[in-house]
């Protein structure tokens, strides 16, 4: 397999020509620049972060694997530090870093984007055939009985008694053993993400790979052969260490929505709406203290989800709520603690006895991504009154079901703690307040900043892809989506991939 | 009539400077001189005693399990980290660690720094920052917190105590339990 990886001496690339350039490789770029490569295209694949494979280089130690998988070292977030805006910044991306589920976009949704939002070429039925490449490409199958943990189990059995709906989740993984690392990548390749599935076959199909290689702007953008400023950087992917150019008759930037937004920017490209409409997807962590051990670290940490209160409107869009189990590593709970002290021992030292679930709260796309007065991401986000009364709702419903199944109290990670033992003690959860920097939200799906439209003034790209009024330059990335596509966003962003990988391989004229 | 408006502006700046840097003065003779450490990258030796106490603050010996940041190095790692961040973070980080130091004064009035407080003092003091009524407060809070959280339970001598057997690739693999 040939992967340049540009910090070394020797992957030192200069000036590069090919047709397509394609910058980010996560679930959108990879598959493309599979797609691509295998219609016989000249494609050069472009990755900011380094490759990660084997036990050698994932570790399964937060500090060290938050700081190279994840972009900006983990750290990133919301401009107010409210929401952890979780990115892949690695060879395959996202799909290298999350939890494997696999929640392809709702009928409805296509339905809804389709009529109310003009994209005539996104129907259920043009677009079954492409949830079926992503599906095959992630070998999706649901997850077993004996995969379901006990953290999982306690959120099931609780659901179970609130006589709830609920499902086990399909998943990408294949000869997993329950690691439980999922979120810091894994060592033994049981994830079939991008990584192990579109770029190796992008490969063997001819296309060119670097690694360690930002893309900062985009020049000569009007004229045939457009122009790449690429960055290498040092191995650790911390600064850089030299620049060289990379001229294609055809970009694709796929870096993600807030990546991709900020090469638009850089670059002057892009309409009015570039950067708006984002959709951050904000989740909120309930913790329990279960009288019995949990041990949640061991199997797989998301395998069942509550999905009773979730909502595919053909109308309105992806609404409601869903709940899943959760659980992480020592590093990243205890990043999350909120109570300094002793207390914060404590509850640090109770951890074999607590079981956590997420409520994943779609929301609408209020979001914007610009940029600091130093050009970097700067991301500005409000939650919406109707949101919190819906998280408020998820929160409560995700309590009851911990007090069914036996919890001594359930905690929401608030400064100060929220903390409830009773049914009769959640109308507590009304006075949770979301204020900036008062509770720790995590963003794991970003959508938008990029939108697809069917009119020039209602988005950045036109249903093909491409810029508005910048022909050559297109976006296969979590940005297109105009509103919240699924709560997981692996299938949803893979199906755009071989979607819009076809179209362009059907349609760009040879060279 | 311009003139003396130009006059009672020159001399109001010069009072208001005067005070600021009598202020700024006073500050300085406040904090205790740091003692020097040696390797530090960005932050001084008064950001890096201030970072090692907000560290021990939030995660103190005693209590279930002896393990704490005083067994870290995390104003050390804070250090590290920030050496590979961008300038203005380098810029905030120090900025926001000499607002905590100052917090007592600024913040509940009292002629004292965070790092000459009593332990006790210093835990009050940490945990009004959590709940501040200003946001930056909050921000700052939330940002130290996470980063030594992150910091003293990555390491392998808190895992004992909080239930996590380490790396399971490493335990399936080990030579106590072989394959």
């Amino acid at each position: 397999m040939t992967i340049t990886d540009c910090s070394q001496s020797s992957g030192q690339p200069d000036d590069m020509r090919c047709e397509v350039a394609i910058v980010g490789s996560g679930c959108g770029g990879a598959t493309v620049a599979r797609v691509l490569a295998e219609a016989g295209r000249d494609v050069l694949l472009i990755e900011e972060g380094g490759d990660f494979v084997g036990p050698q280089r994932l570790t399964q130690r937060d500090l060290s694997m938050y700081d190279q998988l994840y972009a900006d070292r983990g750290a990133r977030t919301t401009a107010d530090r409210t929401i952890s805006v979780l990115s892949g910044r690695v060879l395959g991306g996202g799909g290298v870093i999350n939890a494997c589920d696999v929640v392809p976009v709702h009928e409805a949704i296509w339905r809804y984007w389709h009529t109310i939002h003009g994209l005539q070429q996104w129907s259920p039925q043009a677009m079954a055939p492409f949830v079926a490449r992503a599906l095959q490409d992630l070998s999706a199958t649901a997850i077993t009985q004996d995969q379901v943990n006990r953290n999982n189990q306690i959120l099931r059995q609780g659901a179970q008694a609130m006589g709830y709906t609920g499902e086990l989740m399909h998943h990408n993984r294949q000869g997993c053993v329950g690691l439980g690392t999922c979120l810091i990548g894994c060592p033994l390749g049981a994830k079939r993400n991008p990584r192990m599935v579109a770029i190796p076959k992008a490969i063997t199909a001819g296309a060119r790979v670097l690694v360690r290689a930002k893309v900062v702007q985009i020049s000569a953008a009007d004229r045939p052969d457009k122009t790449l400023l690429v960055r290498a950087l040092d191995p650790k992917g911390y600064h850089e260490t030299s620049t060289f150019r990379v001229q294609a008759k055809r970009i694709v930037l796929a870096a993600g929505p807030v990546g991709t937004t900020t090469i638009l920017a850089a670059s002057g490209l892009g309409n009015d709406r570039l950067g708006r409409g984002l959709s951050l997807q904000p989740q909120v962590a309930v913790v329990a203290q279960m009288p019995d051990i949990v041990n949640a670290f061991d199997g797989i940490p998301q395998s069942f989800a509550l999905t009773q209160f979730e909502r595919n409107d053909e109308k309105t869009g992806l609404g409601g709520y869903r709940i899943e189990s959760i659980f992480g590593t020592p590093g990243i709970l205890g990043s999350l603690v909120v109570q300094p002290g002793i207390e914060g021992k404590a509850a640090m030292a109770a951890l074999p006895y607590v079981a956590a679930c997420l409520v994943l709260v779609p929301d609408e796309p209020v979001g914007q991504i610009g940029q600091t007065w130093s050009g970097r991401p700067r991301i500005d986000y409000t939650l919406s009154e109707e949101w919190k009364t819906r998280a408020r709702a998820a929160v409560k419903t995700a309590m009851r079901c911990f007090l069914a199944a036996g919890a001594r109290q359930v905690m929401v990670a608030s400064a100060p703690p929220l903390v409830v033992h009773s049914e009769k003690e959640l109308a507590q959860v009304d006075g949770l307040s979301f204020a900036p920097a008062s509770i720790g939200l995590i963003s794991a799906h970003q959508q938008g900043g990029t939108p697809i439209s069917a009119r020039p003034d209602a988005g950045v790209c036109d249903p093909d892809g491409q810029l508005w009024g910048t022909p050559g330059v297109y976006v296969c990335d979590g940005g297109l989506f105009p509103t919240s596509s699924s709560t997981h966003t692996m299938a949803p962003i893979l199906t755009l991939g071989h979607f819009l990988g076809a179209k362009w391989a059907a349609t760009w004229g040879k060279t | 009539m311009e003139l003396v408006t130009r006059r009672r502006l020159v001399g109001a700046a010069l009072l208001s400077g005067g005070a600021l840097g009598a202020a700024a003065l006073g500050l300085q003779l406040l904090r205790e001189k740091a003692p020097p450490v040696a390797g530090l990258r960005v932050l001084s030796a008064a950001q890096h005693r201030t970072m090692a106490l907000v560290a021990l603050t939030h995660i103190p010996p005693g209590g279930p399990f002896g393990w704490s940041a005083a067994d870290v190095d995390v104003a050390g790692l804070f250090d590290q980290f920030l050496a590979d961040q961008p300038a203005s973070d380098q810029r905030d980080a120090g900025v926001a660690l000499d607002l905590v130091d100052l917090g007592p004064l600024m913040f509940e009035r009292r002629w004292t720094t965070f790092t000459a407080l009593t332990p006790d003092q210093r835990l009050a003091h940490w945990q009004a920052w959590s709940v501040a009524p200003q946001a930056t407060r909050r921000e700052i809070w939330q940002s130290l917190a996470r980063f030594t959280g992150m910091a003293v339970y990555d390491q392998p001598g808190a895992w004992p105590h909080i239930g996590y057997r380490g790396p399971s690739l490493a335990r399936r693999t080990g030579p106590e339990q072989g394959p």
